[in-house]
């Protein structure tokens, strides 16, 4: 304010002064026509006209230019900093003032001060949605989030702060990995589909099914599906639009109903274990006793209750995997002893079906690194499912051998039935059963995702290849051992424990 | 209750001399343990009871422990505590080996394992394989 005072009484002496030589111009003509020119009538009366009309006409029209000077700086100043202007204006100097140069100089720096700031609020604030896009978002009770080309969140409907319990303020601008901590069923994850996208495509469309949702540690874990649309060229810079459908309560009773089971599976462990102990025992004790007939019944019992265990031990694993409780350690084993083993066992339960269980080992495989209990599963479930699909077929074949990648494969072979297709896909996900033959063909569709599950925390790859009505063959594959040995010099432990879980985080950031 | 010995005389095996003590209270599994362990030479005492299987152990005459998780009157895992204890036990020259079906956290697993000197789910080895297992340890 000092300065607006500075600068009025600056601006009132200059009046002030201009007041006096207008006076001083009148009197002045006034005396010259009286002493030195000696003008009469007509001619006095235009001289003592003339000059004042001169003195009124340049005085005010000089003074106005002088007086005006500053606001001109200024408006120049507001003038420069304009964008997009036709015809730039060049930075007015407040030095050339002629006075009030104090207050030009400060009113010009605010108006630089200002236009900065507006031009850093529009680069980092997001350019505002239009609002009839924005009342239909909001609208919407399904969250929904928009996302740039650095998976910055540019908008979040009202539904996202209800849901994450979090400020609009909170989630805008954060970075959407940062913010939503998401697991998913299989390795297919946003963050994979995304930079996927980003790369081979326009526009796309993704979604998935029985995503987790860490939101924080007070509140409960939420189950969604997922929805994205991504699109690369978008005036507003809106790459990517993400939509959430809450289907906690749905998948909370799957995993509810596995837990229960899992518990009352549990209870059939000690009478389990009584009955294989039993009828080891009595094999032992009757071996060469018994006429062909009891050895058949022998032989079925002892084949009934390893597929009970088998099935008991699968249920219990999964609850363990979902729960991240399934910890394996790995340990140095001949992987030919293991497939042996494992398919002498299971030669009992294909027999009773009738089917006669082949298997080839490549000689000089190297030892691997497994938890043999976990690793045994995989086999007797890649088996039995076998022998489940092989209809007609009485031929199942085991086969182990040296990738070119150096990895320990091996696969289980079958002549049955076949695997449609369309749905490959869905074979390793939790509960999924072939719904043509559900009703034929018994299962609880665990074995798959379990033995996923278990080979992935070996460090390892399982596939499937199939055609129907020739049979199908899955396969694993294992780390040698050797190259595992590096990892535990560096854990300076004599064993290797590994998790077996079945969600994968979404974005590296997470990833253990 | 007490089991000593060979329950059905027909092991034929020579004896091993080393003596195997079964804390465990279910009469099946220690019938199936004691039968097999016999028929493989060793010597096995049964007691179905935590605290006196605790006073047996402390006697410090057997090579193996098999201990339950399950028992009553004083939880396996409390035996194991006071068994690695030096003021309860100054001195413990068996190996510990942890039988149960007991499902637990991970990390409680691990605290049990860490203390034993090995950990045997009974679902997962029949009475065979538990021979098999006990001949790979050293005593």
């Amino acid at each position: 304010m000092d300065y607006i005072n500075k600068f009025t009484g600056q601006v009132r002496t200059r009046i002030f002064a201009l007041l006096i030589i207008d006076n001083l111009v009148f009197l002045a003509d006034w005396w010259l026509v009286e002493q030195v020119l000696h003008l009469t009538g007509f001619k006095l009366i235009a001289a003592l006209l003339i000059v004042p009309l001169l003195s009124l006409t340049l005085l005010p029209w000089l003074s106005t230019r002088y007086l005006t000077q500053p606001t001109k700086l200024i408006s120049e100043a507001i003038l420069h900093i304009m964008p997009d202007a036709a015809n730039p204006v060049p930075a007015p100097n407040p030095d050339s003032s002629p006075f009030g140069k104090e207050l030009v100089a400060s009113l010009i720096h605010q108006v630089y001060q200002l236009a900065t700031i507006a031009d850093q609020t529009s680069k980092t604030k997001p350019q505002p949605i239009d609002l009839h896009a924005n009342f239909i978002a909001n609208s919407l009770p399904l969250p929904l989030i928009t996302l740039d080309a650095s998976q910055n969140i540019l908008f979040a409907n009202e539904a996202t702060c209800k849901y994450l319990q979090l400020a609009e303020s909170d989630i805008v601008g954060k970075n959407f990995y940062s913010l939503l901590d998401m697991s998913f069923p299989s390795e297919q994850t946003f963050d994979t589909w995304l930079a996927d996208v980003k790369q081979t495509k326009a526009t796309a469309n993704g979604s998935w099914e029985r995503v987790r949702l860490n939101v924080s540690e007070t509140r409960p874990m939420r189950l969604f599906d997922l929805a994205a649309y991504y699109n690369r060229s978008n005036s507003q810079h809106i790459e990517t639009m993400v939509v959430f459908f809450d289907h906690t309560k749905q998948y909370i009773q799957d995993d509810q109903a596995i837990s229960f089971i899992a518990l009352s599976v549990h209870e059939l462990r000690t009478p389990l274990t009584l009955l294989r102990g039993y009828i080891e025992a009595f094999e032992e004790e009757f071996a060469g006793k018994l006429d062909p007939e009891m050895n058949d019944f022998m032989f079925k019992m002892s084949a009934s209750a390893q597929q009970l265990t088998a099935f008991v031990n699968n249920i219990l694993n999964v609850a363990r995997v979902d729960g991240d409780q399934l910890v394996l350690q790995l340990h140095e084993e001949n992987w030919a002893d293991i497939v042996r083993s494992a398919a002498n066992n299971m030669a009992l339960r294909a027999k009773v079906r009738g089917i006669t269980l082949e298997y080839s080992i490549m000689p000089d495989i190297p030892t691997v690194g497994v938890d043999r209990v976990s690793i045994l599963e995989v086999i007797n479930n890649l088996v039995d499912n076998a022998i489940k699909y092989s209809g007609k077929s009485k031929k199942i074949r085991i086969s182990t051998q040296l990738t070119n990648e150096g990895m320990v494969e091996t696969i289980v072979e079958d002549y049955g039935v076949g695997i449609p297709t369309n749905i490959m896909q869905h074979l390793f996900t939790k509960f999924y059963r072939d719904h043509h033959n559900r009703a034929q063909i018994g299962g609880t569709g665990l074995g798959l995702y379990l033995s996923k599950a278990i080979v992935t925390a070996h460090g390892g790859n399982i596939w499937v290849k199939s055609k129907v009505g020739e049979g199908s063959s899955f396969g694993f594959t294992l780390i040698p051992y050797a190259k595992l040995a590096d990892e535990l010099k560096n854990n300076m432990s004599t064993e290797i424990t590994r998790a077996a879980h079945g969600w994968i985080k979404n974005h590296s950031m997470y990833r253990r | 209750m007490e089991l000593n010995g060979e329950p059905n005389n027909k092991s034929t095996s020579e004896s091993n001399g080393k003596k195997v003590l079964c804390i465990e209270d279910e009469y099946f599994i220690s019938e199936l343990y004691v039968r097999a362990l016999t028929k493989a030479g060793y010597s096995i005492t049964v007691e179905p009871d935590g605290q006196q299987g605790l006073a047996l152990a402390a006697t410090d005459q057997f090579d193996i422990i098999l201990l339950d998780l399950m028992i009553p009157s004083m939880t396996g895992f409390e035996v194991l505590k006071a068994l690695r204890d030096p003021a309860k036990t100054p001195y413990l020259h068996a190996k510990i080996i942890i039988t149960t079906n007991l499902e637990q956290r991970e990390e409680v697993r691990a605290d049990i394992e860490q203390q034993a000197d090995g950990y045997i789910v009974k679902a997962e080895v029949t009475p065979r394989e538990l021979v098999e297992f006990l001949s790979n340890i050293d005593i």
